[in-house]
């Protein structure tokens, strides 16, 4: 019984069809296409642009924000300008010493390491400060611990310079009696 | 009738594709009645008809570049039409309670020609089957689709289709019956 129906919808497919959609839905469709086109078509363009954009932006902002960053650290010299040209003078001294001191010690590796390690220790205590230096509220007081640390760092190591020097002196006389 | 083969009306799809209005409408008059009543057949209502309508052919413009030679137009539109059809039922379904309640179109005017009679009998009875009865019945016996690709379209089991498919038959004749056609 039932094969009778889908033979008849079969064979008057076309009856079934005749009315279609009122007249005017081409013209709203043609009115939506209207609307829609040339903004699509210049999307494409503001797309491809927003897109530069954007990467030019992220880009500019990465670099800003690292080029600020390193730009943004606080050093003495900005806090106070004469203890600025003090951290130069007591840094290039210890530098210098430093130096001569690596030339003595050759005699007597087993004592320069041991004062290397002191002064490395100072050394740190200064790096602690330098980092403090950033986000303390007192900046002056921090300032003027770290022109204190450089002072021991030059004391210590004149006094390293010293004692590697009457080592290498009384081992020259121990040598030449 | 909409089974047109894309080998006819390529030339004018090609034109869509670069913007013609001229063949967009073209396409338009081409398609716009079968697809018309294949939204109709499953929403039930002139005017959403329209709106499917309007729609679809809106999205299959907008979309063509995404449609591949892979299959005919008319078939790639089809399933555009279908799709927002059972949205818009799927949608109308939220909103009210019973979807057993349709309005029943008019009896068809009593026409001499006795196919006449019964293509207007058949499409008033499948106006009162409820939407899920209808939806397959429509897709199966109209649009030519298998249980399988209803099951896929409506994201139901194939057997649902099928025993949904017997009942909503059952239900059709029997409403044919009263309104004295002979099946």
């Amino acid at each position: 019984m039932s094969n009778k129906l889908e033979g008849f919808v079969k064979d008057n497919k076309r009856e079934f069809e005749v009315k279609g959609p009122s007249d005017v839905l081409w013209s709203k469709i043609e009115a939506e296409l209207d609307k829609k086109k040339p903004v699509k078509k210049t999307f494409g363009m503001y797309q491809w642009m927003s897109i530069a954009a954007m990467l030019v932006l992220t880009v500019g902002v990465y670099f800003g924000y690292q080029y600020q960053r390193t730009s943004a650290e606080i050093l003495v010299a900005d806090v106070n300008p004469g203890m600025g040209k003090k951290e130069v003078r007591f840094t290039s001294l210890i530098e210098e010493k430093r130096d001569s001191l690596q030339t003595l010690a050759g005699a007597d590796p087993e004592l320069y390491k041991q004062f290397i390690a002191d002064m490395g220790k100072l050394d740190n205590d200064y790096q602690e400060l330098k980092k403090q230096l950033q986000t303390s509220p007192n900046k002056g007081l921090v300032g003027k611990a770290m022109m204190k640390n450089l002072e021991i760092q030059l004391q210590m190591i004149s006094q390293q310079l010293y004692i590697i020097n009457q080592v290498n002196q009384y081992k020259k006389e121990e040598k030449t009696i | 009738m909409e089974t047109v083969y894309i080998d006819k009306h390529a030339d004018l799809v090609n034109e869509c594709r670069n913007g013609s209005r001229k063949a967009q409408f073209e396409i338009y008059k081409l398609y716009a009645t079968a697809m018309y009543n294949v939204a109709l057949r499953i929403v039930n209502d002139d005017a959403e008809a329209e709106d499917v309508l309007q729609e679809a052919f809106l999205d299959a413009f907008n979309r063509i570049a995404d449609f591949r030679q892979e299959t005919t137009f008319g078939l790639w539109l089809k399933q555009i039409v279908i799709n927002r059809s059972i949205n818009y039922l799927r949608k109308r379904k939220m909103e009210t309670v019973s979807v057993d309640e349709v309005d029943v179109p008019d009896e068809p005017t009593p026409d001499f020609e006795e196919t006449h009679l019964k293509v207007e009998a058949i499409k008033s009875a499948m106006a009162e089957l409820p939407d899920g009865y209808r939806v397959v019945l429509s897709l199966y016996l109209f649009e030519g689709y298998d249980h399988e690709e209803i099951a896929h379209i409506l994201k139901i089991t194939e057997n649902t289709s099928r025993t949904q498919y017997m009942r909503a038959k059952r239900k059709l004749n029997s409403l044919l019956v009263t309104k004295g056609v002979a099946r």
